[in-house]
């Protein structure tokens, strides 16, 4: 975060207003009392607290914010949204700047999750087959990424999993792919923002 | 706008700048100017503040110079300078009335930035007045006595000090308040912050005060009904609640001592107990004891169809009074430890225990207390009467109102069939469970008391009905049902077939039975299982119960179910016999299996038959117990279609007049209560035919009844139902007994679970001991009606309800305390001797967490700040210090909130103190560890935002700092009082800067917390306030009020009367001489109801004639252009 | 009862004792499951996080063959992550017309439609507590669970669906607790029920989810649990297939079974294990079902 920080600019928290579709239009009336940090079961791994980023969301940090890696460890146990007291919308603000971080290829920089590699490996598979491939998702994103990880999953969790015949070996495809393509390619020309 | 003159009045318009506050938006020149161009207008003018002196001279000079004879001033609310400009107006020398006010600024200038919509608004508000003042009449203000006499509700420090002030000015006030004592929540607070002063210290003075002065009368334990009137002449309503205790009391505490009833504490909320019978803490003024007590009975009480005062003698076991126990049970019951052993105790299926975990044993109670005391004395009558009553049947039924006849002093004497007396409880309940010798014992006590037997006589046999006519003033026949029903299944007649009373009863006479080793019993209810063990205890080998539903729907009780599988015997449920097969002789029963459709009509579904599921069993005899039916013989009665015999719903009369007939041989097979308490009633009945009395007023209580008693049972701690010890398995070869009952210890346990439903639990014992007879079970609850001139409203607060936070824990983690149960454990007379402990009231926290805005700043719960709680929050952390000087405290807040005189001193001591202050709202408060160091502790989870770090910190005890709300019912009180209040129940204030105390309604004022969260010097000031209003409106003697009344053109009015009950005031009557109604002018408020009804348009609303109103609607829509006639086709 | 039944990609496989078990119990609880036709993926945790709208008409997909197969038919997934996101997408849908808007833009190109509200999205635990009932569970119990300790898990999304009404409470859900003692079985309760299980952080910060699933077990097992009944794949994944790297990273020995509800339902009703899917648990259940008696234990008795 740079020494002094900068004057605000409203505009980052329009842009984050205008990803959430509304959303996350009460994202200023935050009273900065924590509820979200103390809740949330991955805190201990954020360098910011949800609630600092909120702070610096409102005063328009846009670069430290998208930097940051506290989005990429929500877990979505929505904890921080049914005890917010003023009723602010956490989760879906952290899947909005997940997605800018993204556009805005910050993320590789800083966070050490590989969160983003794992969900676009992830939906690789649906977008191509219309279902999920665990095995598939699993090993080719550890192989990609951290080839350690790819051994531990071929021998421990993978292995276990592959005996206990709860891993398929071929991807499952749904019949209607094409008609998915089509509409999945519309969404994206209609822009991410939604 | 109006270009002709229709009237020649001259109207002045006056258009106020007020500064920039309605020039700053609406084009003000512009708007004088077009209003010059209304012909009514004589001139129009605009000032930069009409209400300064100029301004009003400004009217006061046209009136004189130009001959004004209308005024209208455009600024702002009416709420503000109505008053000022009439004035004015009336210096001018106009009548006050004949000014009209238009509101361009809250309406206008402050509603909108688009200049061009205000200005427009201001113009059509302008010519909307104009339009109307020029047919508004001359009117002169009604003056209104003020009643000196003044209410105060709420007998908290608010209203202890309004009630003061006015009393010492020499004015009579009544201060009413719904609690037995007054003090409100300042009696329950230790110390007050930030002066540390003892709380109680400087309010109980203030408390005697009320309690002495000649000057107030005070009312507690009462709640105001309703308020009629207005300003000077209010009439309320108030209910005195029922305290069962009258004046004599002393307050001496015999009583209290002596209550065997405990239940927690309103004062000392969640941590103390009190009796039923209480006074809610020591310096309570009045200082008198209060009786809490329902109008229903407990659930066990009316769930029972005699009646049986359980909840009073479990009360009294749980307080080791075993004899009074045993006195308060044989008032009721003649056959106290038959029904402690056998009854189907219908009372436990009610016992609200039941929804927190089990019901309580009351049956087994009653045994209890019964075998404990041994010896016992049934009720004697006080003096004897010379009616005698014959009754048949020596069963429960018989016996129950024998003794209740007997009670009255009537001479009873019972005939029986049998050769002992008891009838099912002899023949039909084996000894294993009803011992001989105690049947004998408790007839024996029957004798005592003088009730007669014959036994060995058989009516319509030995004896007839007519006979005994003859003989006795009244009969009750109660001959039960001893004939068992039959299946209606081929080869039931067969030998080796058994009907299962007659089988209980020959095994209870000792009369020989020849028994096979494998058995059949058929049934699913208490004698089914009778039967199998009894047959088991004769020696067979293999005992099978057939049941043609499934477990769930069995009638007998559970517990019985599982004993008799214990002792070995097998239950084949959803199954049926079919046939029964051999020659002339039992060899085998042909079985078919059911399935369970829709419930019949008793509500347990309907056992239908499983096609080619038919199977064979071999056995030598096969029992039926499928119910009995009652056998009257040649009884002269009539009776259905069932063989019962027919009596009056009520009475239980007969066909014959001195004839009552009641139990089984009425109903069919029931209970032993249930027969008991067909006896009682026919007694009653019996007893009333004797005394001339009316047959049936008020017996719809007679037989169990629905309480509608609900009591709160959140948070109460599990406590499992105690198991009564049983003789081992091998011992129960022989009709041994085999429920051993409780021990002393057990019974003791069990007691105390009680919930005390009702509270009292009518022991009456209190009544033995009070010396001055201040007691008074009779007294009923009164109304009285108070005229006072003047209402102040000092209703208080409540505490947020923790519960609701359930990621908090309160209710659920033990060492989670409420701010007031601290307070209540901080007070040197609170429950716990100020000390500061664990809920197990020994260990002391070593560390202790303060949770700031329970509550409150959330929009879950309560949008506002509290106000107190950050103050009241960080005194707690200095009285832990002081307390346990060597224990952290840790308070966990959002912002920290210390205006007022030395708060923030106060803060800054407790920073020196060293108290932990962390900034964050708690997440969450768990006892879940998960690292050693976490075990056995509370953990507060919660991030600590001046650190940007989530923290969780081990403590001992929590806190929670729970804020102010607006009381429960304040929507209702609001609306008594006619008044408003927001949208979190607060009540509204008349102007939130300078009518802080004044509300809408003229004469009602409010003071304190009602009207939002405040402390207690904000409060004080606010009932010193209240009544220094009142005290000037006393001092002024009159008041004037608006002139706006209704009056009824005579003339016009059809007499049709519509208006007298649609008044809300009833301030109309109807001349009955000259058929019209008339308004009486002292009661009318002006609301207009009446106008708007009268069919004939008989009613003008003066300052709101029908004229005025729609020339005013006229104006307001110049520039709207009417629509075009549609031709009528 | 009639329902529009949505499996999701892990009933396919990874949770196939989940399908196998529901469809085993379905039939004895009048439930008739009608699987949509050609469903696709939900795009699980991960699509929001990369493209909103597409994330969006992915779901979208589903509602619309949903309503068009089934009518205006309730849609039950057994799935928690599937359940938030066709119930979220339908909400968000139904209160953002800008959304709506797009969404269905995106939907015709494949010629589909989704009137928003035209589903109600239902979890399967909700179903089973709401629509069936305990009375008629009760009823069908031949095998009670009498002496097994169970630790109902419930995870984030069924007590928690983001903004949306919750059937349970969002801290404190207790509607399996009743359904499990229905079965015969002992609840134990303990405060982390409805904890994370770590999701797909065991992907991609094997440790934070390590020491999520750690504190689970220690609660559940400081509790006294025998065995762990869940109500979604994800939960009982990590929970089972992760408990070993657990016991590893912590030196810690927990060995407690993770089963699904629909599994228990199963044995209660006297369905054979192997129909249930019991066994493809990677930490057995075996020792914990053999605690399994025929007599209530004292105390649980009735009165």
């Amino acid at each position: 975060m740079s020494q002094t920080l900068a004057t605000r600019t409203s505009s980052f928290f329009e842009e984050i207003v205008a990803e959430t579709s509304g959303i996350g239009a009460n994202l200023n009336t935050c009273i900065q009392c924590g509820t979200c940090g103390g809740s949330c079961p991955s805190a201990a791994d954020m360098d910011q607290t949800p609630r600092t980023l909120f702070a610096m969301i409102n005063e328009g940090l846009r670069e430290d914010v998208l930097k940051s890696n506290t989005p990429w460890y929500c877990v979505s146990c929505y904890y921080c949204m049914s005890r917010c007291p003023q009723d602010i919308h956490i989760t879906d603000i952290m899947y909005a700047l997940k997605r800018m971080a993204i556009e805005a290829g910050y993320y590789q920089k800083t966070n050490k999750a590989k969160a983003p590699e794992f969900s676009e490996t992830f939906i690789g598979y649906v977008e191509n087959n219309g279902r999920s491939f665990e095995l598939g998702v699993a090993s080719r994103y550890h192989l990609r990424y951290h080839p350690l990880g790819a051994v531990k999953m071929a021998t421990g969790f993978g292995l276990k999993m592959i005996t206990k015949g709860r891993m398929d070996f071929t991807p499952p495809k749904i019949k209607g792919i094409t008609q998915l393509k089509a509409i999945l390619k519309k969404s994206k020309e209609l822009g991410g923002e939604a | 706008m109006n270009n002709s003159k229709e009237q020649n009045e001259k109207v002045g318009v006056y258009i106020c700048r007020c500064g920039s506050n309605i020039a700053g938006i609406i084009d003000v020149e512009g708007v004088a100017k077009w209003a010059e161009g209304n012909a009514n207008v004589e001139v129009s003018r605009e000032n930069q503040f009409m209400c300064s002196s100029t301004g009003q001279e400004l009217i006061e000079n046209d009136i004189k110079e130009i001959g004004l004879t209308r005024v209208v001033v455009a600024s702002c609310s009416p709420h503000m300078h109505e008053k000022t400009f009439r004035e004015a107006t009336e210096r001018g020398g106009l009548n006050p009335y004949l000014f009209e006010m238009a509101n361009i600024r809250e309406h206008g200038s402050w509603a909108t930035n688009d200049k061009e919509a205000a200005t427009q608004k201001a113009k059509s508000l302008i010519n909307a007045a104009v339009e109307r003042v020029v047919h508004h009449q001359p009117l002169d203000k009604i003056p209104v006595d003020i009643n000196p006499a003044t209410l105060v509700v709420g007998g908290g420090i608010t209203g202890i000090t309004a009630a003061l002030e006015l009393a010492e000015g020499g004015n009579k006030v009544y201060l009413v308040d719904k609690e037995p004592s007054i003090g409100g929540h300042m009696a329950q607070i230790d110390k007050t912050f930030p002066t540390l002063d003892c709380s109680a210290c400087i309010l109980t003075p203030k408390m005697s005060d009320v309690g002495n002065h000649p000057n107030i009368e005070l009312m507690t334990y009462s709640e105001v009904e309703s308020v009629d009137g207005y300003i000077g002449n209010f009439s309320v309503a108030v209910t005195k609640k029922t305290s069962y205790v009258n004046d004599k009391c002393t307050a001496c505490s015999d009583c209290e001592e002596i209550c065997p009833v405990s239940v927690s504490s309103e004062f000392d909320v969640g941590i103390g107990t009190r009796t039923a019978i209480y006074r809610p803490f020591p310096q309570a003024i009045p200082n008198t004891y209060t009786l809490s007590k329902t109008t229903d009975d407990s659930q066990c009480v009316a769930g029972c169809p005699i009646h049986q005062n359980a909840h009073g003698y479990i009360s009294l076991i749980a307080q080791g009074k075993y004899e009074e126990a045993v006195g308060l049970i044989v008032a009721d019951n003649p056959l106290p430890g038959i029904c402690g052993r056998a009854c189907a105790h219908l009372c436990e299926d009610v016992c609200d225990r039941g929804n927190v975990d089990e019901p309580i044993s009351i049956a087994y109670l009653k045994r209890f207390a019964m075998d404990k005391v041994g010896d016992y004395e049934l009720q004697r009558p006080e003096n004897e009467q010379k009616q005698r009553v014959g009754i048949v049947g020596a069963g429960p039924s018989g016996l129950a109102c024998a003794y209740d006849l007997r009670k009255n002093g009537y001479q009873v004497k019972i005939f029986d069939a049998l050769p002992t007396a008891g009838g099912m409880l002899t023949v039909g309940i084996p000894e294993y469970r009803l011992p001989k010798e105690q049947l004998e014992k408790e007839i024996g006590k029957i004798k005592d008391i003088g009730v007669e037997f014959k036994l060995n006589t058989k009516i319509g046999q030995d004896i007839t009905l007519k006979e005994l006519e003859k003989q006795f003033d009244a009969v009750y026949v109660a001959t039960g049902a001893h004939e068992e029903r039959k299946i209606g299944i081929p080869g039931e007649n067969q030998d080796g077939v058994l009907s299962g009373i007659k089988f209980l009863r020959d095994v209870r006479l000792g009369n020989k039975i020849n028994l096979g080793e494998n058995i059949i019993v058929v049934g699913g209810g208490d004698s089914a299982i009778d039967t199998a063990r009894t047959a088991k205890r004769l020696g067979a080998k293999n005992v099978t119960i057939v049941y043609r539903r499934s477990r769930k729907e069995m009638p007998a009780a559970f517990y019985e179910i599982e004993e008799a599988m214990y002792e070995g015997i097998s239950i084949e449920f959803l199954t049926n016999p079919v046939s029964v097969n051999g020659n002339n002789k039992v060899q085998e029963v042909t079985l078919q299996r059911m399935k369970l459709g829709t419930p019949d009509d008793s509500g347990r579904r309907r056992p239908i038959p499983i096609e080619g599921s038919e199977f064979d069993v071999p056995c030598d005899n096969i029992i039926i117990t499928i119910g009995q039916r009652p056998d009257i013989g040649p009884l002269l009665l009539k009776t259905n279609k069932w063989g019962s015999v027919e009596v009056d719903q009520v009475t239980l009369q007969t066909s014959r007049k001195k004839v009552f007939a009641g139990g089984d041989c009425v109903v069919g097979p029931d209970t032993i209560v249930g027969a008991m308490a067909q006896g009682k009633t026919a007694a009653e009945s019996i007893h009333r035919m004797f005394q001339k009395l009316d047959m049936y007023e008020g017996r719809e209580k007679e037989g169990a009844y629905y309480s509608n008693i609900k009591v709160d049972l959140d948070g109460r701690v599990i406590a499992k139902r105690a198991r009564i010890p049983t003789i081992p398995l091998e011992e129960r070869d022989g009709f041994k007994e085999v429920n051993l009952g409780f021990t002393e210890e057990q019974a003791q346990r069990e007691a105390n679970r009680c919930l005390h439903c009702s509270i009292c639990c009518d022991c009456h014992l209190c009544e033995t001991v009070c010396q001055p007879n201040a007691i008074d079970y009779s007294m009923e609850e009164e109304t009285v009606f108070l005229s006072v001139g003047n209402i102040i409203v000092a209703t208080g607060y409540q505490l947020f309800d923790s519960r609701r936070i359930p990621q908090y824990g309160y209710g659920r983690l033990d060492n989670v305390f409420t701010s007031f149960e601290f307070e209540r454990m901080i007070t040197a007379s609170g429950p716990t001797e100020g000390h500061i402990v664990l809920r197990d009231r020994k260990t002391e926290p070593k560390r202790v967490a303060i949770v700031h805005c329970v509550g409150s700043r959330d929009l879950n719960y309560n949008e506002y700040c509290s106000k107190v709680c950050c103050m009241y929050s960080i005194k707690f952390a200095h009285l832990v210090h002081e307390h346990l000087p060597n224990a952290e405290v840790y308070n966990l807040y959002i912002d920290m909130r210390t205006p007022g005189k030395g708060y923030e001193e106060f803060y800054h001591r407790l920073l020196e103190e060293g108290t932990h202050f962390i900034r964050g709202r708690v997440a969450e408060i768990s006892d879940a560890a998960s690292q050693p160091e976490e075990e056995g502790k509370l953990m507060v989870q919660v991030e600590n935002t001046l650190i940007g770090k989530q923290q969780r910190i081990p403590v001992d005890m929590v806190i929670l700092s729970a804020g102010m709300e607006a009381q429960a019912d304040s929507a209702e009180v609001s609306h008594l009082f006619k008044m408003g209040c927001d949208s979190s129940g607060f009540f509204n204030e008349r102007h939130p800067k300078l009518a802080p105390v004044a509300t809408m309604t003229e004469g009602v004022f409010i003071a304190g917390a009602c009207q939002g969260p405040k402390d207690i010097p904000d409060s004080v000031a606010q009932g010193g306030a209240a009544a220094s209003q009142v005290a000037s409106l006393i001092g002024q003697g009159t008041v004037m009020m608006e002139p706006v009344r209704a009056s009824i053109r005579e003339d016009d009015c059809s007499g049709c009367r519509i208006c007298n009950n649609l008044c809300p005031y009833s301030a109309i009557e109807f001349i009955v001489d000259d058929e019209v109604s008339e308004v009486i002018t002292a009661l009318c408020q002006g609301c207009g109801t009446c106008v708007a009804a009268c069919p004939s348009n008989a009613i003008d609303g003066a300052h709101f004639t029908n004229i005025q109103v729609i020339s005013q609607l006229q104006g307001m829509l110049w520039d709207v252009q009417p629509e075009p006639e549609k031709a009528n086709a | 009862m009639k329902y529009g039944y949505y499996p999701g990609c892990s009933m396919e496989k990874n949770a196939r004792s989940y399908h196998t078990s529901l469809m085993s119990i379905a039939e004895p609880l009048g439930l008739e499951l009608n699987e949509i036709e050609d469903w696709n993926c939900c795009g699980a945790t991960e699509y929001f996080s990369i493209d909103a709208l597409p994330a969006y008409a992915l779901v979208g997909r589903n509602l619309a063959l949903a309503s068009e197969q089934n009518g205006a038919e309730r849609l039950i997934a057994p799935c928690s992550a599937c359940f938030l996101n066709l119930k979220k997408t339908d909400h968000v849908m139904g209160e953002y017309p800008e959304v709506n808007q797009k969404v269905n833009t995106a939907l015709k190109a494949g010629g589909l439609n989704y009137q928003p509200g035209s589903v109600s999205v239902h979890h399967i635990l909700e179903i089973i507590v709401k629509d069936v009932g305990l009375e008629a569970i009760e009823e069908k119990v031949q095998k009670p669970l009498h002496g097994l300790k169970v630790a109902p898990y419930y995870g984030c999304l069924i007590p928690r669906p983001a903004d949306m009404e919750s059937f349970d409470d969002p801290e404190h859900p207790t509607s399996m607790d009743g359904l499990l003692r229905s079965l015969g079985a002992t609840v134990i309760n303990y405060p982390l029920k409805a904890q994370c299980c770590g999701g797909h952080l065991t992907q991609i910060s094997e440790e934070t989810a390590l020491e999520l699933i750690r504190r689970l077990l220690k609660n559940a097992a400081d509790n006294g649990a025998d065995i762990i009944s869940t109500i979604c794949p994800m939960c009982q994944l990590n929970l089972d297939a992760y408990q070993d790297s657990v016991n590893a990273h912590f030196k810690t020995k927990y060995k407690i079974p993770i089963v699904y509800f629909t599994q228990l339902i199963g044995l209660a009703f006297g369905v054979p294990e192997k129909e249930l899917g019991i066994g493809k648990e990677i930490v057995s259940a075996q020792p914990a079902l053999a605690k399994i008696t025929n007599k209530a234990p004292e105390g649980e008795l009735a009165y």
